[in-house]
Formats: C-alpha cells, structure tokens, sequence
C-alpha cells in the first residue's frame, strides 16, 4: 500500500480507513487476473453463453423443436436472414437450437462438476490429510476409476439404465450423474497431492498445538489453503463434461429429448455434406465455450498460484 | 516458587521408518519449576523438539510415544483422551514454532486466527474476543493494533509475524509456553528484541518456559536452569550458572568450547569432532563415548545413569568425578 503518498495529501483519518483493510491473497488474485486478457476473454465467452440460456425463448426467433418449417418446404435450407445458421432436415431453426441449447451445455457442464468436485474435495482431503490405512483404502480405489476406459464404461451405463430404467428416468440429469460419478479420480489425486504438500506446513502443526481439532484442521484450514487448486481444477472440469456429453449425445447414447449440442451434431453427421451448417454451428460453440473455460481456468490458475507471483 | 509444574520421566518417543526404528528420545527426563525458564540445548537431532512435541501430543507420524510419564500439574497427560489434550493445548500448555513465516496461515488474516484460539477456549462473544486480540497485540508491542490485527500475515515483516505468533500462543493465558527456537529465523536484532519481549511476558503472566535451543548465548540470557540433551538423552541438567562455569559432562564442555568467545582468541572457531549418532543404532553404553576424549573402554559398554553428583547437579557420565572438567570460559 502506497502509505507515504497519502500522508501528505489526506488527514490521518482517512489514511487510516484506507489501511484498516488487510489485503487479502483473494484480492490480490482478483488484481492479477483482471490484468489477464485471454482469462476475460474467456469469461465474456462464457457470459455470452449464460445470457443465451438465461434468455433463450426471447433470443431465439423459433420457439424450439418446432418442425412448422418442414412443412413449408424448408428443410435443410443454408444460413439466410430468415434461418441465421440454416435448417436443418425437419425444418428446425439451426441458430434456435443452438440457444437452447446453451442451458443444457451448462446444465452438464456446472452440474458434472459439482459432482465431480464434492467427491473429488473430499476423497482428497480426507486421504491426504490423515494419510495411512485410510489414504491406502481410498487411493487404490481412485486407481480403479482411473483405469477405467471412461468413456466406454458411460456408454454401457448409459445404455443399461436406459434399457432398466422405467421411462423418464434416463434424461440429461443422469448424464450428467454417470459423467460426475466416473470422473472424479484424477482431480480427486491432484488435491490430495496439494494437502499433502500443504499439511507439512507449520501453521498446520501450530493450529494442533492451539488445539484444534482434525476436523476443524481439515475444513477450516487446510480447505482454503487448497482452495486455489480447486477452483482451477472445477473450471477446467466444467469444460470436459460439456465435452464429454457433447461425445456422448453425438454418439447416439443422450437423451434425445433434451436438444444438446451434441444432439444437434448427431443429427447433422447424416448430411454433412449437403448440410455443412446443422454440424458447424452447434459445433463451434461447442467449442467456443470450452475454450472459454479454459481460458478461464489458465487465468485462474496464474493468478492464484503462489508460486508464480511477479 | 519451586513448585513443580512439568515433569517428564524417562520419555521415549521413536520413529518408526521404513530404515527401522528411530529413537529420536530415549529415555528423557526433566522438570520445569512454576515460574522458571528450563532452557533445552543440544545439536541438532539431539531431541529437544520431539521431547516438546511429545508434551503436547502432537509428534508427528510416524512417530510414537512409547514410554515413560508426561505430568503437568501431577496429571499424566499420555493418559488423556485427545479431546481432553485439545483442551489443554493452547490453552494450559502452548507451543511457539521455530519459523515464523510458515507458522501462521496465509489465507486468514491476524484477526480471524486470534479471535479462532480465544473463541476456542474462552467462552466470550465475538466483540469481547476482538477486543481481547487486540488487547494481546498491545502486549507483544505491535504499533497500531487495531489497524495491524487486519492485515494478513504476508503484509508483516518477519518480526512481527513472530510476535503475532507469541500473541498468539499467549492468547489464553497458558502457564507453560514451549518455546522452540523461537528466533533461529530471525536476524540478530531482532533476535534480541522477541527474546527481550518474552522475558518480559514471562515475568508480566507468571509462566513457565521451555526455550529450546542450539545456542549457547540465548540460554545464558534466558534460562533459570539448563538441561542439556544428547541423541535423545540427558547429559547433564543444572542451573545455567553450574552449567556454563563448573559443567561435569564432557560434552557440554564440547558445547561450550564450541561457543565463540570475545575473550578468547582463535583462529579457527572449536568444533566437536564426528557427528552426531544414528539413532536407529545408536552407540552401545554412553552414547557420547565415540566422540569423546576422555572414552574409556567401559563407556562402551555401560550405560550411565544421571546422578545427582552435587546437590541441583545431575550428570550422566562415568567418568565425572574423576575427569574434573574446567569450564571453557574460564580459560
């Protein structure tokens, strides 16, 4: 804090208002990133794509799955003022699509990662923090998931509930479970590296003298020492489940009765040459939107590393 | 005065590795009066910070309390349940790290980490526990406390981090503060300044002390009465007066040859030969005897017991009635 500069100007008082505040590591993070272009770049992407979905029956000009256009002869007309990004083969308003379809991009990328991350938070602490028997139980179990062939396994899951289940059950919610519930093991090992590394610190060890108990040791202190990982690691997270999901649907195995993105690819991969549009569209803010979590999570990460302050 | 406050009967606490089995303190005894300073000296891996760890119950893994009694107050504290510990820590018994940068959390400010003890274990309100925190960095001498207590422990110089730490460890009033090197980290006058200021604090709260240390000249300024420990044993405990100018084990004279003295002129400063043991084997009989120039060959072989040679005098050697040491700083 520039102290000296002040004092001539202002009256102490006010030099004292402006010290009372202790600048926090979270404020200095926030001042690192704001200087950071491609992480903002990154978070107005994502803004672009929470206000589609925020208000996506007043942004799209045809309400969605309606087929009205194939009656008309539309089907699979190219991008014109009429059809921004074209039809595709019943008629449906490709750009109308797309922005319904930012909600259930988000949906699973925001919801897959919540799973993904408490499962993740607490393997990690716990296995780190107390180490031993219990951390051998839990990180052999997180080697299981590992070796799994992820994607393989969501599909025959997928598959078999669909098949089991009664109908209803099936839709983008358990896409979204089955994403968070097989990816959590590698996340899950990077912060138990983090608390490992974390717990050997003395503040650790001199919050047990006060007496502390482990728990509070746990949440209170080691969490937020990790938190800077997790964040980072929810962002980037956020940006494979939506890829995911958008693999998934574009294979066959989503719920056809959400409209997804990757629903949209799947229909347009029969015509892709004659309908370059139906696969184009969805797929570039597939794709925006992943880079701009990325890019996100890249700017998060810089500035709230410790070890990477100027 | 000489009430006992602390008092350890041959504590082990080993270290139980993947080379075998460390015996980082074997076999430690000591006592601290109310009101007094013991200062703890020895080189490095002599056990002076297990041996305080161990007070507390917190030795790290995988190290293991084994044997012997921890008494505070006639209680033996290796019987208590650990929530019954979490009582004590802190608040009876608290601990001061060596490194003052890393001992406090980066993520909270001094505020939060004061008011997190005090709440702990006194039952106040927040606004009184604020006001106590602040209360405490009037003591430790932090200029403008109220301004300070918000800052966060990277926007404090390492001084101040300590004394912070100090704050923090005397927030509920304990009546044996373990200090463990306490200004190792810190430059020489500071140094002075933290050691000065808990001297004062000591004096001012009625304390009891564990200064631990490597160095001779902290403890001659500090310590009411010196033990002085190698490879997890006691050789020789006195008051610091005996123990600088009529010492009887022949390595707390290695100790205090090795000190540099204005007095003395040398050209090179004094050390003591070898190195310290291994403690997964450690040497057979009296572990100093590999290094020590008055060894003879029964000290290989016998361990020596500590005897109170003179009255307030304990030595663990063999030969210490006959050697007739004299102390280094009256040559």
């Amino acid at each position: 804090m520039d102290r000296k500069s002040s004092m001539g100007s202002k009256s102490p008082g006010q030099i004292v208002k402006k010290r009372s505040k202790g600048v926090s590591q979270w404020s200095i993070a926030w001042r690192r990133f704001k200087k950071n272009k491609a992480a903002l770049g990154g978070l107005f992407i994502i803004g672009v794509v929470v206000f589609m979905a925020a208000f996506d029956s007043l942004i799209a000009p045809f309400p969605p799955n309606d087929i009205s256009g194939f009656y008309k002869g539309e089907a699979r007309v190219p991008p014109s003022w009429d059809h921004l990004f074209g039809t595709d083969n019943l008629g449906r308003d490709v750009f109308s699509q797309v922005v319904y379809g930012a909600k259930a991009a988000l949906y699973v990328g925001f919801g897959a990662a919540a799973i993904v991350m408490s499962i993740a938070i607490l393997v990690g602490l716990v296995s780190g923090y107390y180490g031993g028997r219990i951390d051998n139980v839990l990180m052999r179990t997180t080697e299981i998931f590992l070796v799994m062939p992820f994607l393989l396994i969501l599909l025959v899951f997928l598959r078999v509930i669909i098949v089991l289940a009664p109908s209803g059950v099936g839709g983008l919610s358990m896409v979204t479970l089955m994403i968070g519930a097989f990816s959590w093991s590698a996340n899950a090992r990077i912060i138990r590296g983090e608390v490992l590394r974390v717990k050997e610190y003395e503040y650790i060890e001199a919050e047990r003298s006060l007496g502390a108990s482990g728990r509070r040791i746990l949440f209170r202190h080691l969490l937020p020492n990790v938190l800077h990982i997790i964040i980072v690691l929810t962002t980037l997270q956020i940006a494979t489940a939506i890829l995911v999901e958008a693999a998934v649907s574009f294979l066959g195995f989503g719920d056809p009765n959400t409209i997804t993105w990757g629903q949209q690819l799947q229909n347009a991969q029969e015509a892709v040459k004659e309908a370059w549009w139906e696969g184009i569209f969805p797929g570039l803010f597939i794709t925006l939107l992943v880079l701009g979590f990325s890019l996100l999570g890249n700017g998060l990460r810089d500035a709230l590393d410790p070890r990477l302050r100027e | 005065m000489s009430k006992e406050l602390l008092k350890i009967e041959n504590l082990k606490t080993y270290f139980d590795t993947w080379a075998g089995v460390v015996k980082a303190v074997d076999g430690i005894s000591l006592e601290v009066e109310e009101g007094e300073t013991l200062g703890l000296v020895g080189e490095s891996g002599s056990g002076k910070t297990v041996t305080a760890l161990s007070v507390l119950r917190i030795v790290p893994r995988p190290g293991k309390i084994v044997d012997g009694r921890i008494l505070y107050r006639g209680e033996n504290l290796l019987e208590k349940k650990e929530n019954e510990m979490q009582k004590i820590r802190g608040k009876e018994i608290a601990y001061i790290f060596q490194d003052p940068a890393t001992s406090l959390n980066p993520v909270f400010s001094i505020a939060s980490q004061l008011i997190e003890v005090i709440r702990r274990h006194q039952n106040v309100g927040k606004q009184e526990a604020i006001e106590k925190a602040i209360e405490l960095l009037r003591l430790v001498e932090i200029p403008d406390p109220k301004i300070r207590i918000r800052d966060y422990p990277h926007q404090l110089s390492g001084g101040m981090k300590q004394r912070m730490a100090v704050a923090r460890a005397l927030s509920c009033q304990p009546s044996l503060l373990l200090a463990d090197e306490p200004t190792t980290n810190l430059d020489v006058t500071i140094q002075a300044q933290i050691l000065g200021l808990m001297k004062n604090l000591k004096k001012k709260l009625g304390m009891s002390m564990v200064l631990i240390t490597h160095d001779m000249g902290i403890v001659a300024d500090m310590a009411d009465r010196i033990t002085v420990l190698y490879a997890g044993r006691v050789c020789e405990s006195a008051s610091t007066i005996t123990i600088f100018y009529s010492p009887m084990h022949p390595y707390t004279e290695a100790l205090l040859t090795a000190v540099p003295h204005l007095a003395i002129k040398r050209e090179k400063l004094a050390v003591i030969p070898g190195t310290i043991p291994n403690l997964i084997e450690p040497p057979s009989g009296c572990r100093f005897h590999p290094r020590c120039k008055y060894a003879r060959a029964t000290c290989s072989e016998i361990v020596p017991p500590l005897e109170e040679i003179e009255p307030e005098h304990y030595v663990a050697c063999l030969r210490a009635k006959e050697i007739a040491i004299r102390s280094p700083l009256e040559s």
